[in-house]
């Protein structure tokens, strides 16, 4: 049984995503020993797990008739490993578009029980491979989007599967990120998904790991990427000077420019969003001010992000525009326009009742 | 891909941008004759530039020990190998250059070396294979070869670097021909490490940007040479402005060098960036290992180099190396005295042909001293 021919396990607009049972009645692996029971954790879509772990919620699971069957047959641990995989339910998946859900108060972690509720939309992603440099070998398959407005605002969380956590900068070495585009202007004639175009900006929130990781405590030193760093000498730290003496820190600017001239990539750093700006690939810059914020968290098969936007200009609760998204995996070395991207897809807001 | 004209190549190649020179082209010209391998230069650079965080393993000017010395490792025979066996048709290159041999995807044929491959500059590369016996010397014929080659950005006319940024952060100087990265601009892709054939643009994982050789250019700004140049114990370097081949000038010292006596090569010109740093080839090495790294003219810039002690102009000019810290843009011979000048033509340094020579006696009756070399 595969994931496509579950299809009678859904409802109209949700689907659950929890464990089922299924009998294998022959294995040669386990060397023929008959009947076998094996508990086959499934999803009832081809897209990550975005749903609360085991104990959350109520039980809308059909296959716990599956599971009945097992249990006939006697196997009292699938008893223990089943039901409790049963007792969730996932939000409705919204397949056609991202359904921002109405709330008064946005959520401000990817924790908040909004998105217990908050329609799930499995974006596809597909490869940058428009513009050179490209992305020339799939990666990330989908992300999963919810989101909530309220009517100022635009909250979004995206999970994705990724098996290995990349935070760390370096040669050759890249951060694991991800990105929510919008039209700047809502108009029917929308931008190119790729990056906007001249005359029609996209409006782009970027989070990265990287950052997150400085976030979460990481010391913005060179002892946290290498901790066996054996550094003889820095002149901006020399015996005559003070240590945090105005001073010091001029004389330390000097030796990392992109610090001194404010680049976004630099550190200090207090958040793990940047809020950009494009007209076409290539001219992506740094928006007058980032306004919006966000955090991730690292979960069991992946990444979870918050993205906490203002809506941009003409949008507003019960109105529509578009949406895309990005991931970037690092340990593909995907970077820049090496990404997995979505296309445009429409976006609904919700509004008060 | 826009099509230009590469004169190293003797023809047009494919290359990300249409050709757009710049006002006046830095370049310079690097005699690996008398290259000691000493590392005043790389000091000087690191001292000057590359002292920060995230610069620590940052060599922006470096000497390796070639043919088994590189920095980072294995920076050209990884591409070699990459790009294949290429061929020239006498002057005219008929290989594939990086932009012509760039896969589906890329705007350049490249690799990204990792941090480790930076880990080790120089080490072991002068060390001997074997242990020396006492007693043992050598006589006759030695076999064995080695020579330093000096690095250092080489400002290319079509660089690799500035054609593989997706953010246009990378671009030459309209003044003269320097490339830099713009620090405000560069998101840290490193898609100019991966494009770079001479791997000389470094990821600092501090500033989350990449950084480069600049050629020191608040110095050349002020009409003087880079800081690796003036701080040369050999005087192996000679740093100016090259002209296109049509508008080469006999007394522009750079145009001189490479056009008139075309005994400096450009460095792996087959690669097709045209760079700007030229080199004398080293004279006690395997031609064929030479006609890989500078082309199919080393044979005759050889030729010219060890028939310099013949020819005054190229003699002469050779000994302004190492003679000023100012650019010498314009240079004359009269007889026995070279004399460099700067753009206006002001002079600013005379040098003779040959230092005159003082003979003292080994014993110094004065003082009742027997004279030592050091004394």
């Amino acid at each position: 049984m595969n994931a496509r021919n579950l299809g009678s396990m859904r409802q109209s607009d949700s689907r659950s995503p929890c464990v089922e049972a299924s009998l294998i009645t022959s294995s040669p692996s386990l060397g023929g020993r008959g009947l076998e029971v094996r508990v086959v954790r499934k999803q009832t879509y081809p897209y990550p797990n975005p749903l609360p772990q085991a104990g959350e919620g109520k039980s809308t699971c059909k296959s716990g008739i599956v599971f009945g069957l097992a249990l006939v047959l006697g196997a009292a641990i699938v008893f223990a490993t089943v039901l409790p995989g049963c007792k969730k339910a996932g939000p409705p998946v919204s397949d056609a578009e991202v359904k921002a859900q109405f709330a008064k108060a946005l959520p401000s972690t990817v924790d908040d029980p909004i998105w217990e509720s908050a329609p799930l939309h499995p974006a596809k992603l597909l490869l940058q491979d428009l513009v050179e440099p490209r992305l020339m070998q799939t990666s990330t398959a989908f992300v999963n989007v919810q989101a909530a407005t309220d009517g100022q605002r635009i909250a979004f969380r995206l999970t994705w599967n990724d098996a290995t956590a990349d935070d760390l900068p370096g040669a050759a070495r890249f951060g694991d990120a991800a990105a929510v585009q919008l039209p700047a202007l809502t108009a029917p004639d929308v931008p190119s998904p790729q990056m906007g175009e001249e005359g029609k900006a996209v409006e782009i929130t970027y989070w990265s790991a990287v950052f997150q990781a400085v976030v979460n405590g990481r010391k913005d030193d060179i002892r946290a990427i290498y901790p066996q760093a054996a550094i003889d000498h820095y002149p901006f730290e020399a015996a005559s000077l003070k240590a945090g003496s105005a001073a010091q820190q001029e004389m330390e600017k000097r030796y990392a420019p992109a610090r001194s001239l404010g680049n976004p990539m630099s550190g200090p750093r207090k958040s793990p969003v940047q809020d950009l700006y494009a007209e076409g690939p290539g001219t992506l810059r740094l928006a007058d001010k980032t306004v919006s914020s966000g955090m991730g968290k690292r979960t069991k098969d992946g990444w979870s992000v918050l993205l906490l936007r203002p809506l941009p200009q003409g949008v507003q609760a019960g109105g529509r525009s578009q949406v895309a998204f990005a991931v970037w995996e690092g340990a593909h070395q995907e970077v820049g326009a090496r990404k997995m991207r979505s296309a445009w897809i429409p976006l609904a807001l919700g509004a008060s009742q | 891909m826009a099509r230009v004209y590469n004169w190293q190549l003797g023809r047009e190649m494919s290359y990300w941008y249409p050709e757009q020179r710049p006002k006046r082209q830095f370049a310079a010209v690097f005699d690996t004759n008398k290259c000691i391998a000493c590392q005043t230069c790389t000091l000087a650079c690191k001292t000057t530039w590359t002292s920060g965080k995230g610069q620590e393993y940052m060599l922006w000017n470096n000497v390796e020990t070639k043919p088994y010395g590189f920095y980072p490792m294995a920076w050209d025979v990884n591409l070699l190998e990459k790009l294949g066996a290429q061929n020239w048709d006498g002057q005219r290159y008929g290989g594939r250059t990086v932009f012509e041999a760039a896969q589906a995807g890329e705007r350049a044929l490249g690799w990204r070396p990792e941090e480790i491959d930076y880990a080790h500059p120089n080490v072991g590369e002068d060390d001997c294979v074997n242990g020396v016996e006492k007693g043992a010397h050598f006589s006759g014929v030695h076999n064995s070869w080695f020579f330093y080659l000096a690095r250092i950005c080489n400002h290319c006319t079509y660089p690799a670097c500035l054609s593989s940024c997706p953010r246009a952060s990378i671009y030459k100087r309209p003044e003269d021909g320097i490339v830099v990265i713009d620090q405000a601009r560069c998101r840290g892709y490193q898609e100019c490490v991966n494009a770079c054939p001479y791997k000389k643009t470094f990821y600092n994982a501090m500033t989350g940007t990449s950084e480069k050789c600049i050629a020191c250019f608040p110095k050349i700004e002020l009409g003087m040479q880079p800081q690796c140049f003036v701080n040369c114990i050999g005087k192996i370097r000679f740093a100016g402005w090259i002209s296109k081949p049509e508008n080469a000038r006999p007394d522009n010292p750079i145009d001189f060098l490479v056009h008139v006596k075309k005994v400096a090569l450009p460095l792996f010109p087959q690669f097709g960036l045209e760079p700007n740093v030229y080199y004398i080839p080293p004279r006690n090495v395997p031609r064929d290992f030479l006609l890989q790294l500078f082309g199919p003219n080393v044979d005759a810039a050889l030729e010219t180099y060890r028939n310099a002690p013949k020819d005054k102009d190229l003699a002469g000019l050779l000994t302004l190396f190492g003679s000023t810290e100012m650019i010498v843009a314009k240079w004359k011979r009269a007889d026995e005295q070279v004399i460099g000048y700067d753009e206006s033509g002001k002079e600013i340094v005379r040098v003779p042909m040959r230092e005159p020579t003082h003979v003292r006696q080994a014993f110094d009756a004065a003082r009742n001293v027997a004279r030592t070399n050091i004394s």
